[in-house]
Parts: C-alpha cells; sequence; structure tokens
C-alpha cells in the first residue's frame, strides 16, 4: 500500500514451491485463520463494551517481520482492511526490530497511523521465535470513550477529539507502563472500561503469539515469512486474474454529498485506471479537507476502495497482504480523503462509507453485473445527553440504518448497515437506557428506489421525549439533501430526514428536546438498479400487497 | 422383571429406534428409513418390528422419549403453517427490519433470510406497555378481533400475539389470546411471554413466529404418535427431548414446539457426557461426525453447555448469523461442513479444500460406485487404508476402490498434488477444519481443549477422532459402542431433566422474599411432577436453581447457578450476589461492576438418574468371542510418512481389558476406530474403547 501512485508489478505467476503444496498451505492457513478468529472470540468475551462484544468493531490480525498481513480475523468489518499491518509497518519504521523485546507492546491511536480516528486504540506485540522478532500480532477496537467531545463533527482540530497516543510502548518486557496508563485514566469518562477493553486486547495478542509459536515449532519453519509470501503470492494472482476480466482503460465517476451546508456540497470523485493485472484509484477533485470533524484519513480511504474492490471480484477469499497489492490508492493531500494533521476526523466514517458508492458509481461501466446501486448508508447516529433525575450526567447512542442499494441479480436489503455492520439498540433496551418513548419504528414504505431491481427500504422511528429535564440531541445522519443515486437507468433512494415537533431540521446542528417533543428518524432508501420498465409484472404486484411501495 | 425403555429419534435419512433395559442393560435396536410425509409411520412399524422380533411384552415399557428433527426441517424447507402476527401499533415490521445487521460483509447480494409471516399477515392492534409493565395505551380489545377476523379470512391457521415489553406484563398478551380463542377455537396460538420471556424484540418475535409456524402440524403429529403408541399396548406415556436436553410431556411440547427444535443433536451430546461419565471423564468434547457434517459439543461437569439462544433454518448453513433466532434454552454446540461425503477440490488460489460441498449420500462417495464422481473424505479414508473395501456397513455397502483411484488421480491433477499427498491431505484438512472450529468454539468459552477427552460417535467419528485429537493436544479418547446409535442411546440413559423458567424482572435488593421464594417452590413443584410422569422416582431427583442476573443498567444477563434455597430472607441475597460474581468472572475475566444486581428471569433445573446402578452397556448379543485380530492391511501414518501393514482388530472379540498398540485400526459395523503409532486403545470394563495417545 503506498501513499502515492505507484507502479504495478508485472503479475507473478503463482508457482507451488515444494516446501508449500495445496495441502501444506491449506492446513497452516486454516490455524492460522483459526489462531486470530480464536483470539478475536478472546477479545469480545473479555471485552468491556458493547461496541466490541455486540457490534464487532475490532480486528485482530497476524503479520509477518515485515509487517506484511498473514490473517485477519474472520468478522471484522472493512473499515480495518489494512491499517493493522499499515500500523505495524509504521511501528516498524520508528522501533528497529533490534530494540524490540520479548514482551513488549507498543499502542497508538494516531489517526493517520491507526484506523482514521482516535477511539480505535491499536496494540502490536511483536512475535519471538528463537530469539529474533518472526512477526506481529496486532488488534484494534473501538474503545467506549477516549476523552474529547462526544461524536459529533463539531471539533476543528484533532486536539478536540480526546486522548491522543503516539506510537509509544505501554508494556514493556512484560511490565505495564504505569505511567501511561495512569494517563489514560485520567484522560478518558470511562475509565474501566476503556482500560478494560485494551486488556482485552493484550489477552487477544497473547493468544496470537503463544499459538504462532507452537505452528512454527509444530511443522519446523524458523519464520514466517516464506509462508507469508506463499499465501500472498497466489492471493495477489487471484485477484490480478480477477482484475484481468475488466477491460483496460480509465473509469471515472463523481458523487456530490451531504456536506455542512445545503449551498457547498461535498464532491468525491474517483478516477480508476485499469491496466493488465493491476489497478489504480485516483481520488483527484475531490473535496478540500474541512474545519469539521468529517475528513477521512488517507487509511480509511484505502480500506474503503479496496472493500469496494474486493466485494465485486474477489468476496470470498480471507484477507490477506496480497489481495490488496494490485491495488494503488492516490489521494491528494489537504483533500478531504487525505486531510493532515492536526485536522479533526471523528466523523470519518461519514465521508469514507460513501466511497464503496463511488467506486461502484465507476465500476459499473466496467463490470455492470458485479456492482451494487447506492445503499442509503452511512450509518446514522443520534447521541443524546442530559441530566438524569437525580442529577447525575448520561450520554446515549441509538444506532439506524437505511437501506441497500439493488444489484444486477435483486432487490436490496431493507434496513442494514453497509459497509459497515453495527446493529440497531432494540426499541425495549432503548426505552430503558434512554428517556424516549418510541411511538414506531417501522420500514419507511416507498422510500426504496424503483427499478429493474428496487432499492432496499430506510425505516422511520419516533421518539417522544419522557425527560423532566431537557435533552441535547446531535446526530451523524447522512443523504438528507442529496438521494443515493440509482444505477443503469435505476431511480434514486429517498432521502434521509431528522424531523423535530414536526419541522425538518438541518442535522449538523445539535437541538434541544423537552418533555413531549418529538424526534423522527427517516432513514434513507437504497437506489434501484437497471430500467424500472424491466421489473417483472409479479414483484411489482408483491411490493404493492405488502406495501414496500406507495 | 425387565424394565424397558424405548427411544425414538427421527433423522433426516434414518429413524433410530433403541431399547434399553434398564434393569439389565441390555439393549436392542432398529434403524428404519424415515418416511418424510408422515413420520409416524416408519416410527410406528419400526417400534412393531422391534416388538415381535425381539419378542418384548408392551406392558414391560416404563418409558418412551422421543427426539426429532422434524421441525426444524419444516422451518428449513418452509413447509409449516399460514402464519399470522398481531403485533404492538407501529412495530408490525420489527421481524423484517431484524437487528440491521450482515451475515457476510462482502457478498453485495445478500439476502437475509424471509420472515416466515408476510408483511400483509402482520397486523397492529393499539395497546402499550411501559418499560416498567405499567400500561400506557390499554389493549384495544374490539382491534383485536377485527385482525384476528381478518388473519383467519386470509388463511391463517397459527395466529402469534407479540406486544412490546410483554415480558414483564403478560395481561395485554394473555388477553388477546382469550380474545382469539373464543372467536376462532381451532385456531393455533401462541403469545411472545410464554415461548420466550425475555426482552428483545426482534429475538422474541422471531422466537415466537418460529413456534407459531410449526405449532398446528407438532400438534398433529405428536396426538397420533401418541395415541398409536399406546394402542400397541405400551401404558408409558410419550415423552419428548427438548433442545436444551430436558424432557417434556406431550401437552407441553404441542403448546411450546420450538423447545424441540435441536432436539436430536442434543440427545447426541447427552449421548457423550453419559459415555463419557462412564469412564470418569467430565470434560468431554462430543464429536459426531457423519455423512455431511461433523458437530461437537463441550462437555463441562459431565453435563453439555447449555446456551439460551440459537439460530434455526440458517441461509448459509454455517454462517453465523445467517438464521432465524430462536431464544430457547438449548444444548451449546457446533456444526461444521466436515463429513464422509465432503468434497475435496482446489480452491480459487490453488489451495485445497475439503468441504462443506458434500456428496451426500446419493450419489455419494466415488467409492459407493453409484456416479459419484468427486474425491471425498469417504474416499480418502478408503485410500488411506483405515476403512475395509470389504466390511464397510458391516459389508453391507460393495465398495469400488478403482472409482475411488479414478477421482484421485483427477483431483491430485487439478491441485498439483501426488496421489499419496492428496490422500493424506485430505485427511489432515478435514481433521484441520474441525480442530480449527472447536478450538474457536472452547476459546470463546474461555476454556483449553487439551483438558478434554474426546468422544467420537458417528459413522466417521472414530475414524478421524485420533488425528483430530492430536491437532487439539487431547490426550485421551473414548469410543463408545455402537457408534451409530449413540445419541438414541442417550435419549435413555442420560438422566431425565426438567427445567422451567419464569420472570421476575425485579432488584436484588429490593424482592418480595416470600413471594420470590414461592415462584422458584412453584418451578420446582412442576419439574418434579414431569419427573414422576416419566416413570422415575422424583426422590433421587436433583434440583438446582439458576437465574439471569444482570448489572443494573447492562443490557445482557448472566445465567448464574445459585446456592440451593429456600431462601427466606433478605440473608440469601449475598449467595445470590456471590453465584452472580463466579459466573461473570468465568464469562468475562474479570469482577463485576459494583453495581446493584436485577433478577430477569429464574430458573429451575431437575434432574433424575435413570438407575441407581452404574452400569455397563451390555450388548444386545453376547461376544462373539474368536480371534480378536483379523488381519493386517496397508494403512497411511503420519509418523511414519509412509504406508506400513498394520493390524485389523474386531470389536466383536474383543473383552474388557484388552489392549491394542497403535498402530491399528479396530472394525465394527457402523465405524472404525483409528488407533496411530505410539497410542495405545484398552477396553474398559465399561464395554467402551479408550484411547491414550502418546
Amino acid at each position: 500500500m503506498s501513499n502515492k501512485a505507484g507502479t504495478a508489478a508485472p503479475s507473478p505467476a503463482p508457482a507451488a514451491t515444494p516446501a508449500f503444496d495445496a495441502v501444506t498451505l491449506e492446513v497452516l492457513w486454516t490455524r492460522l485463520i483459526s489462531i486470530v478468529d480464536e483470539a478475536a472470540k478472546a477479545l469480545a468475551r473479555t471485552a468491556f463494551s458493547t461496541l466490541s462484544n455486540e457490534a464487532n468493531d475490532f480486528a485482530c490480525v497476524l503479520t509477518d517481520e515485515r509487517g506484511f498481513l498473514v490473517a485477519q480475523n474472520t468478522g471484522s468489518i472493512p473499515s480495518f482492511i489494512a491499517t493493522l499491518p499499515s500500523t505495524v509497518k509504521h511501528v516498524l519504521a520508528e522501533i528497529p526490530p533490534a530494540e524490540m523485546k520479548q514482551g513488549d507492546i507498543y499502542c497508538t491511536n494516531n489517526p493517520w497511523q491507526g484506523t482514521g480516528h482516535l477511539p480505535d486504540v491499536c496494540v502490536v506485540k511483536p512475535i519471538f521465535h528463537a530469539g529474533r522478532v518472526v512477526g506481529f500480532a496486532a488488534s484494534t477496537s473501538h474503545v467506549p470513550d477516549i476523552g474529547g467531545k462526544i461524536r459529533s463533527v463539531e471539533p476543528r482540530e484533532v486536539f478536540e477529539e480526546g486522548f491522543h497516543i503516539p506510537i509509544m510502548p505501554i508494556v514493556r518486557e512484560g511490565r505495564p507502563d504505569s505511567g501511561f496508563w495512569k494517563l489514560l485514566r485520567t484522560n478518558v469518562r470511562t475509565p474501566e472500561q476503556t482500560v478494560g477493553d485494551i486488556e482485552a486486547q493484550i489477552t487477544a495478542l497473547n493468544l496470537i503469539e503463544h499459538h504462532t509459536g507452537t505452528l512454527l515449532s509444530d511443522y519446523g519453519l524458523p519464520r514466517l515469512t516464506e509462508l507469508s509470501d506463499e499465501l500472498s503470492g497466489r492471493c495477489e494472482g487471484a485477484m490480478r486474474a480477477a482484475l484481468a476480466t475488466i477491460p483496460d482503460g480509465t473509469y471515472s465517476y463523481s458523487m456530490n454529498t451531504d456536506g455542512l451546508s445545503r449551498e457547498a456540497p461535498f464532491t468525491l470523485q474517483v478516477k480508476l485506471t485499469k491496466k493488465g493485472g493491476a489497478i489504480h484509484a485516483d481520488w483527484s477533485g475531490s473535496s478540500p479537507q474541512q474545519a469539521r470533524a468529517i475528513n477521512c484519513p488517507y487509511c480509511y480511504t484505502f480500506a474503503m476502495t479496496a472493500y469496494a474492490l474486493k466485494c465485486a471480484l474477489l468476496p470470498d477469499l480471507p484477507n490477506n497482504e496480497g489481495v490488496f497489492k494490485p491495488i494503488t490508492v492516490e489521494a491528494p493531500e489537504r483533500s478531504i480523503l487525505n486531510p493532515i494533521f492536526p485536522a479533526p476526523v471523528g466523523g470519518r466514517s461519514n465521508t469514507g462509507h460513501y466511497l464503496p458508492v463511488v467506486m461502484f458509481g465507476a465500476l459499473v461501466q466496467a463490470i455492470p453485473d458485479k456492482v451494487m446501486a447506492a445503499t442509503g448508508s452511512p450509518l446514522w447516529n443520534v447521541t443524546q445527553s442530559g441530566v438524569r433525575p437525580d442529577g447525575r450526567p448520561y450520554a446515549n447512542n441509538l444506532f439506524f440504518n437505511g437501506g441497500m442499494g439493488a444489484t444486477p441479480v435483486k432487490d436490496g436489503e431493507c434496513t442494514t448497515s453497509w459497509p459497515s455492520n453495527i446493529s440497531s439498540t432494540p426499541v425495549e433496551v432503548a426505552e430503558r437506557i434512554s428517556p424516549f418513548y418510541i411511538a414506531y419504528k417501522r420500514l419507511r414504505e416507498g422510500s426504496g428506489g424503483d427499478g429493474a431491481h428496487r432499492g432496499g427500504l430506510g425505516q422511520d422511528a419516533l421518539l417522544v421525549s419522557e425527560s423532566e429535564s431537557p435533552i441535547a440531541v446531535v446526530f451523524l445522519a447522512e443523504r438528507t439533501r442529496i438521494p443515493p443515486p440509482g444505477m443503469q437507468g435505476g431511480k434514486e433512494g429517498t432521502v434521509g430526514a431528522i424531523v423535530i415537533r414536526g419541522e425538518n431540521m438541518d442535522t449538523r446542528f445539535q437541538y434541544v428536546l423537552n418533555k413531549g417533543d418529538t424526534l423522527l428518524v427517516r432513514t434513507p432508501g437504497g437506489a434501484g438498479y437497471g430500467d424500472p420498465a424491466r421489473r417483472d409484472a409479479a414483484a411489482r404486484a408483491r411490493d404493492k400487497e405488502m406495501g414496500y411501495t406507495a | 422383571m425387565p424394565a424397558y425403555a424405548l427411544g425414538i429419534d427421527i433423522g433426516g435419512t434414518f429413524t433410530d429406534i433403541v431399547v434399553y433395559d434398564q434393569e439389565t442393560g441390555r439393549h436392542f435396536n432398529r434403524k428404519v428409513l424415515t418416511t418424510h410425509a408422515d413420520p409416524s409411520q416408519g416410527t410406528l412399524a419400526g417400534i412393531r418390528l422391534l416388538i415381535e422380533e425381539d419378542k418384548l411384552r408392551p406392558e414391560h415399557f416404563v418409558r418412551v422419549v422421543h427426539a426429532t428433527t422434524l421441525f426444524t426441517n419444516a422451518l428449513i424447507e418452509r413447509k409449516g403453517a399460514v402464519t399470522g402476527l398481531i403485533t404492538t401499533e407501529g412495530f408490525r415490521d420489527t421481524l423484517e427490519i431484524g437487528r440491521e445487521r450482515k451475515f457476510d460483509l462482502y457478498d453485495l447480494n445478500i439476502a437475509k433470510p424471509e420472515p416466515l409471516v408476510p408483511r400483509n399477515l402482520r397486523l397492529e392492534v393499539p395497546e402499550r406497555l411501559r418499560p416498567d409493565g405499567s400500561v400506557r395505551i390499554s389493549l384495544d380489545e374490539a382491534a383485536v378481533a377485527a385482525a384476528a377476523d381478518r388473519l383467519v379470512a386470509a388463511g391463517c391457521t397459527s395466529i402469534a400475539v407479540l406486544f412490546l415489553h410483554s415480558y414483564i406484563n403478560p395481561a395485554h398478551e394473555d388477553r388477546a389470546l382469550e380474545i382469539i380463542a373464543a372467536r376462532h377455537p381451532g385456531v393455533a396460538l401462541t403469545a411472545s411471554h410464554d415461548v420466550a420471556p425475555e426482552i428483545r424484540e426482534f429475538e422474541r418475535s422471531s422466537t415466537t413466529v418460529c413456534n407459531a409456524y410449526i405449532k398446528p402440524m407438532a400438534g398433529v403429529y405428536l396426538e397420533r404418535l401418541a395415541t398409536e403408541i399406546a394402542r400397541m399396548g405400551i401404558k408409558a406415556p410419550l415423552f419428548l427431548m427438548l433442545s436444551s436436553g430436558g424432557l417434556t410431556n406431550v401437552e407441553e411440547a404441542k403448546r411450546t414446539p420450538v423447545r424441540l427444535l435441536e432436539s436430536g443433536p442434543a440427545a447426541g451430546a447427552l449421548a457423550g457426557a453419559f459415555f463419557g461419565g462412564m469412564e470418569g471423564e467430565n470434560r468431554v468434547l462430543a464429536f459426531d461426525m457423519g455423512g455431511t457434517t461433523a458437530k461437537l459439543a463441550v462437555v463441562d461437569d459431565g453435563e453439555p453447555l447449555v446456551a439460551y439462544a440459537f439460530e434455526a433454518a440458517r441461509q448459509r448453513r454455517f454462517i453465523e448469523g445467517s438464521g432465524l433466532p430462536v431464544k430457547i434454552s438449548t444444548i451449546e454446540l457446533i456444526e461444521i461442513g466436515a463429513g464422509g461425503g465432503s468434497i475435496a477440490a482446489p480452491d480459487e488460489i490453488g489451495l485445497l479444500k475439503v468441504g462443506p460441498r458434500s456428496a451426500g449420500s446419493e450419489p455419494g462417495p466415488a467409492a459407493y460406485g453409484r456416479g459419484g464422481m468427486h474425491f471425498t473424505v469417504t474416499d480418502s479414508d478408503f485410500m488411506l487404508g483405515y476403512l475395509n473395501p470389504g466390511f464397510f456397513a458391516g459389508g453391507t455397502v460393495p465398495v469400488h476402490m478403482d472409482k475411488v483411484e479414478a477421482a484421485a488421480t483427477a483431483t491430485a491433477k487439478a491441485a498439483a498434488l501426488a496421489p499419496v499427498q492428496l490422500g493424506w491431505g485430505v485427511h489432515d484438512i478435514v481433521n484441520e477444519n474441525m480442530a480449527g472450529a472447536a478450538r474457536v468454539h472452547i476459546a470463546e468459552r474461555g476454556r483449553d481443549p487439551r483438558t478434554y477427552t474426546l468422544l467420537p460417535t458417528g459413522g466417521a467419528g472414530p475414524v478421524h477422532a485420533y488425528y483430530v485429537a492430536k491437532k487439539l493436544g487431547i490426550r485421551r479418547i473414548v469410543a463408545p459402542q455402537a457408534a451409530g446409535v449413540a445419541s438414541a442411546l442417550g435419549l435413555l440413559m442420560a438422566p431425565a431433566k426438567v427445567d422451567r423458567v419464569g420472570s421476575v424482572n425485579a432488584r436484588l435488593d429490593e424482592l418480595p422474599w416470600a413471594e420470590f421464594e414461592a415462584s422458584y417452590a412453584r418451578l420446582e413443584g412442576e419439574c418434579r411432577a414431569v419427573i414422576a410422569e416419566t416413570g422415575l422416582d422424583p426422590r433421587r431427583a436433583e434440583v438446582r436453581r439458576l437465574a439471569d442476573l444482570r448489572c443494573v443498567g447492562q443490557a445482557f444477563e448472566v445465567v448464574a447457578v445459585l446456592p440451593p434455597g429456600p431462601y427466606a430472607d433478605a440473608k440469601a441475597a449475598a449467595g445470590i450476589h456471590e453465584a452472580f460474581a463466579a459466573a461473570y468472572r468465568t464469562k468475562y475475566t474479570r469482577p463485576p461492576p459494583n453495581v446493584p444486581l436485577e433478577v430477569v428471569n429464574i430458573r429451575v433445573s431437575v434432574s433424575c438418574p435413570v438407575t441407581e446402578k452404574r452400569m455397563a452397556l451390555a450388548a444386545g448379543a453376547p461376544p462373539v468371542g474368536g480371534k480378536a485380530q483379523k488381519g493386517t492391511r496397508r494403512m497411511y501414518w503420519l509418523e511414519l510418512k509412509d504406508y506400513a501393514e498394520t493390524p485389523v482388530w474386531d470389536r466383536y472379540s474383543m473383552r474388557a481389558g484388552d489392549k491394542v498398540n497403535g498402530p491399528a485400526v479396530i472394525e465394527e459395523r457402523e465405524s472404525t476406530l483409528v488407533v496411530g503409532p505410539g497410542a495405545f486403545a484398552e477396553v474398559s470394563a465399561a464395554g467402551n474403547l479408550v484411547v491414550t495417545l502418546p
């Protein structure tokens, strides 16, 4: 992965070396993936916060000594594609292997070296075998709180967004650095949970370290490098072969998104250059860096670009260094897709989740049968804060999702998180933990874009404040001004809306709700695919009978 | 006088019928083909056959226990009743909105499971409870009547009712059921609080609707089976195995058939726990490998782990999250796409994959000579010499080694392997798949696989157990007799267990103790009554109290085993708190935060051993005797990296105390136990083969 335009290496033919035949490789890779999956289960089980144990907002990986990805846990969300190997490479650049000691653990949440925002804490542990570093166990996890302003686009600089950890050892030769932990505890709202989650990550790293050592001993391997190269080479070959099916050429697409005001939408623009077994995505022409927390650091831009290509071309292959080698991504510095320090980045997903949609807009020109129309994402989030009757302050998040886009073969799924994978909060739970009465939560009829295949429906949820004291609400909500565009003649999905006391509101501001005030959350519908005239009559009749369309 | 217990286990292909004499330990069994159109026909014919051929007297039967995958199949094949749903105004889409997550991150054409009730059969009525159970909007009874009429007019024969927060106050659901029952007495009714009295409306809806969907067919089927068995002169009442491994009577099973969904696998896990227990093992990994899948269940302290949720009818069979959530207690097991029929083929990057694609039983592995062209796990087991081409399924299935070789040659070429590499490779890969799944599953429970004993059943289990155990670092394998019908035996030999759950939703420090104790006592009384009905002595029963507890403010519960009752006053609270802390530490490896506790549900589990005698499982016929070693065969051994002439033993000729040194295989009709170099196997006093690994 490179920050600059790279020239793709010629496609190497995947050759079976005598040491790694089809069986040995399969057994070893299965074992390595089961090691990181086992670590992920241990992390989820021991983590304190529901972000880890219910929303899967974490990842565990094993890299070789160069930081090349060998195995990534199966359920980890797209945001973490290629980010941890990149973090390991940043660690290697700062701390030479000769200075690493067995039992060291390094940490960072630097948005540019980590995953793009501060709440994702990354930890890296060198794996020693026969006295030398042979690889790294690494993990990232969204901790419940990292200090700073609570989820909103308000911050002007990353300094406002929370406790910033540069690459540094937090455990040395097995001994925790007490100074670090004390500082961390002091700077976050939920010290027990934040520290508890990082400890859960460390449990996972120890497990990866131990099991990898056992595997190397069992199979008499001195290090991971050769195995990593063999797997990576084969995966790279598969990705290049898949890319080779796309006609050589240049494919461009530009899409406007809500922006900070109606007058000034953001532009996200990509130019794909496909040649042989390589593809280059150039995001030049996208909007400049913003003084609000909706900037998307390069690592996240890469992850979302690569995610779109993997969905379209190689959905079944587990993630590994080679899968992403034929993909180069370029985004101009100081743009919204490659902001520089100290730009605020907390809401990076609000911008980044649009990128796969832009990618499909370009790819549909080349591979129309392998993409999806625009979704009603990004994820919507309603954060409320206030004071409980007993005087204690509280804050709560409620998540809502829009509809998925239609594809060449089927209607879009209704109310489904994409590209992320975050569950909504059950109404019965939401009514217990928040001061809202939820009068309804239902499919938003008619919100899916028409087409040969229809977009998935968004939802309507009506929240009524029951709080004696005022509640402050802030939103992360997109597609309230510019709808998800249709594809191949399909129609656009319906825009979302935040309606307070019956009135459409600008979602970039904070509002105060008093007792009895209503808040209607209307998430966007997905876009349609293909000419509506080609929609199957039976499907159309069923839509009407079921009330999916008006 | 004999005291026969009759076990009936209806699976996808075969129905196993087992009779076990609780006095002598003798057992008889029959395998008959499952009659899919009406499974009771095959079952009843099988029972008649067994009674006639083995000259058993119907009046000697004291227990009848039944497990079935019938209802699970109805969900998978979507062959249940036309079902309607009546729910709180504003929430008819709960079932379709779901949890808003994907089970596959990269599949753009992902399709979540269709709700069992389509949108036009989901109707809303005005009513609403608050989270504390108080009434916000009273039930609109006329609307309930109108909705029910509409659903019945639309052809519904079963109606589910779910109102928000009914887990804490069932009054509205109860009243709605009364209204509907009065108007439509023939319609099957299910109220959510009766099936899954738990917070989280989507999971509760899904469970309620699953129950409603299978309820009419369950009623007809169970009624007929019970009547016909009684007509044969068998006086003992019919009992059903629940997914939790507990027992229930016909009336309850008809009311909440959703609790029977995993009854077959539960019986298998119980069998694993039982046979492990015979050898003094209380940590057992029950490993059942058949034709298309392998199932693994963890047994701790002699009991299979119980989970309080599972998924039915997965869209993609082995993918978590792709099924219909069902909140019932169920024996926790994982299913892997690894069986004798699993097909080996190189994938897109040239790695050899084994499964989950399966040749099934038709056409089956190449070896069967029924047109199967793919190289499968069973074929590799023949190629490696582990299976005997002349004695497959006791010699009843002819084996075509030429077809095995042809398939091997083609697959080896495609994967750029030498044939011998392929043969061992397939064995090794399928074992790694199962070991990997076991490791992840056991890690999720915070346990170490090396502390377990492996207990293989199913046709392929004993063949693969040895190298799976090696991969997991397991040192001991216990292979019971009759691996093929072990699961049906589990129905009869495992202790009878009856579970009850009740909803409480109160803070521990504010509990009305007299009422709380009375609730436990009532559940215990109900459990003991069922135990007595099954023909066992409830005085021997062991009672356990459990509770779903959580920290106030947390959204998840922990099920803790509580100190025995009675609970007279707040003094009991300390013990309950301690029990919660222990369960919390086990699950999350840290102490719980220091906040007040909430009691969400109470649970009672009463179990009663079938017999006080710890007896051996006697064979139906006396040991054959004669020469135990049948001969030798060339077999491949990893440790030798080569084929070697290896002894073949006859299990039916082996007696307690007989020892076999590895490498060796021990053959019986249903399966073959592989014992690797350096290991040794011994027939235990209880009749099991116990393998100690080097």
